[in-house]
């Protein structure tokens, strides 16, 4: 080995110099980011594409069955568009309704009783606590097992059969949604400084006033995420609905999920796509006008 | 300070939640203690025998090991996939970023049955994923997701997803920036920082993160009925099928609470080792 091949200092240090450029001038670090989002958002999302997509697609012969989907589609069609089953128009909009009824009902019940959790002193505070949380750990067919059995010995009882109604599905999608806003609308509570409301009250604002101008603002937060999880928590919910509805009250997902162990036809991907369209222009407008970042700062537990 | 009680404002919401558990979980617990007769009736004398022979069936035993395999595979990808999307929402503001959690959001408003749709028409043999694969030559046989656990895994991550990471989101935001930065200044990489300020304090909420996945996995049977494919019987799906098609209250009773109890005792469990993790390492959550 001669001296002239070992590289000196000078060059060493050079060589480590150029590195160091070329890594700063090709953000390393921010690219691989960029490639694990693209890479995550796009699994996340194909199957949502392919449904809508191939709710469009025209069948490619008379020959094919018609529960073949093409993706990608090769010709397009409105066909399964016009041929959704009433029924399935009819289960979209009673899920809406439901979901937003038991969202409603769920803050009615759940806000109160963040209050009272949190504020209240009283003895066994702890153990009331975890019993309004209790629904979380419940597991979902648990609970739709649970009611439907309730529902057939209460009726054995009083003659009033809830199974099948509308007033069954959303009792049972009350108990699992109403802890949701609780632990939401406590979280922001706990964080809450009860200097505020001094404040209010010293400058000679009433205890209504306060609560509606001083209390009601910062919580707000907290109870459009509790809104939030519990419209989701119903709007989507299979495993409850399952045992609880029938043909006179039956929730969109269910429909479909019969509709896929039965009689699959691309319009049921139509219907699953006006859905996934609604649900788009909801999250999206939730975004735009009450800005969900703010919303999911309050977090549930 | 308002001086009202606020303890009042409890009663009615507890009632009614009270009702609703103990009425709902009462009944089915007590028709666990009856043996089946023909066409739903039940024996009116008290009798263990339900949980005996679930206990004593391997074929029971099997499928609540499978649920908890696959609940735990579920919450595990769950977290370790969406703690980095959680972590770079919740720490970088860009145009992109509210976009991009409304996108999250927006999976999780979607039901899993039409998650399902997709998945199957992407995964069939001649499917767009076996296709890449045959034509890229990795695969000669068509690659089988559908109707393995696999593909009942992969379902459930779909229904899953979006909620983990917008859990993950509110618990990264809890850390205070500052001391991301008070690390960095101090000569802390980035690599470093995130491994010994933010994970650390994230832990405990990504612990609890996993726990509610875990939770929810336990109790959803929509993917194990569609892609399971008749073959990936987990607990739920023999729930359900033990109470609507063979209309046995009694056993389907016996399986829930077996479910119920395991759940329960598995999160009591780890409340307690999440107690302990909180005293030992001193974090205030």
């Amino acid at each position: 080995m001669s001296a002239a091949v070992a590289p000196t200092i000078d060059v060493v240090q050079a060589r480590r110099e150029a590195r160091a450029a070329w890594r700063a001038r090709i953000p390393v670090g921010r690219l691989l980011t960029i490639a694990y989002f693209v890479a995550v958002f796009t699994i996340l999302l194909a199957p949502l594409v392919v449904v809508i997509g191939g709710s469009f697609s025209a069948p490619p012969n008379d020959t094919v069955v018609m529960s073949y989907v093409q993706f990608p589609p090769k010709r397009l069609t409105l066909q399964w568009y016009e041929r959704i089953p009433a029924t399935e128009l009819r289960a979209l909009g009673v899920s809406f309704a439901l979901a937003l009824a038991v969202a409603t009902a769920a803050a009615v019940l759940g806000v109160p009783a963040a209050f009272g959790l949190v504020r209240g002193r009283f003895p066994g505070k702890a153990a009331v606590g975890i019993l309004m949380r209790a629904p979380l750990q419940v597991p979902h067919v648990v609970t739709g097992m649970a009611f439907l059995q309730l529902y057939y010995a209460a009726g054995d009882l009083w003659g009033g059969y809830l199974q099948g109604t509308p007033a069954g599905l959303f009792l049972a999608h009350l108990f699992m949604a109403t802890p949701f806003v609780v632990g939401s609308v406590g979280a922001v509570l706990y964080g809450f400084n009860p200097r505020l409301e001094e404040a209010a009250c010293i400058l000679g604002a009433s205890r209504w006033r306060t609560f509606w101008r001083v209390t009601l603002p910062v919580i707000m937060p907290g109870v459009f995420t509790g809104l939030l999880y519990a419209f989701i928590v119903s709007f989507v919910d299979v495993p409850v609905a399952i045992f609880l509805a029938s043909p006179q009250a039956m929730t969109f997902p269910v429909e479909l999920f019969h509709a896929m162990e039965q009689d699959f036809t691309p319009s049921s991907l139509a219907s699953a796509s006006l859905a996934a369209a609604f649900a788009i222009v909801l999250v999206y407008a939730a975004q735009r006008f009450l800005g969900l970042d703010a919303l999911l700062r309050s977090r549930t537990k | 300070m308002l001086r009202a009680r606020w303890e009042t404002l409890l009663v009615g919401p507890f009632l009614i939640s009270a009702g609703l558990l103990f009425g709902s979980q009462f009944i089915f617990l007590r028709q666990s203690l009856h043996r089946d007769l023909r066409f739903g009736q039940q024996d009116p004398a008290w009798s263990i025998a339900n949980f005996v022979q679930i206990l004593s069936d391997p074929y029971y035993l099997h499928a609540l090991w499978l649920t908890t395999y696959i609940s735990l595979s579920v919450a595990l990808i769950c977290v370790v996939v969406g703690f980095p999307i959680a972590k770079v929402l919740a720490r970088q503001r860009s145009r992109w970023t509210s976009f991009l959690l409304s996108t999250v959001v927006l999976t999780s408003f979607i039901t899993t049955v039409i998650q399902i749709f997709g998945l199957i028409i992407i995964f069939r043999a001649d499917g767009p994923v076996n296709e890449l694969l045959r034509a890229a030559g990795i695969t000669r046989q068509p690659l089988e997701v559908i109707g393995t656990p696999l593909g009942v895994v992969l379902g459930l991550v779909y229904a899953s997803f979006g909620f983990a990471v917008m859990l993950m989101y509110g618990v990264v935001l809890t850390i205070p920036r500052s001391l991301d930065e008070a690390a960095a200044v101090h000569g802390a990489s980035r690599a470093r920082v995130l491994l010994r300020v933010v994970l650390p304090l994230c832990a405990p909420g990504l612990i609890v993160a996993f726990l509610t996945i875990f939770n929810s996995c336990m109790g959803s049977f929509t993917s194990a009925a569609l892609l399971g494919g008749g073959r990936v019987l987990t607990l739920p799906v023999l729930i359900q099928r033990t109470m609507l098609l063979d209309v046995k209250y009694g056993v389907a009773g016996a399986l829930a609470g077996l479910l119920l109890l395991f759940v329960v005792l598995l999160n009591v469990a780890s409340v307690i080792v999440l107690r302990r993790f909180r005293a030992t390492r001193g974090v205030a959550l």
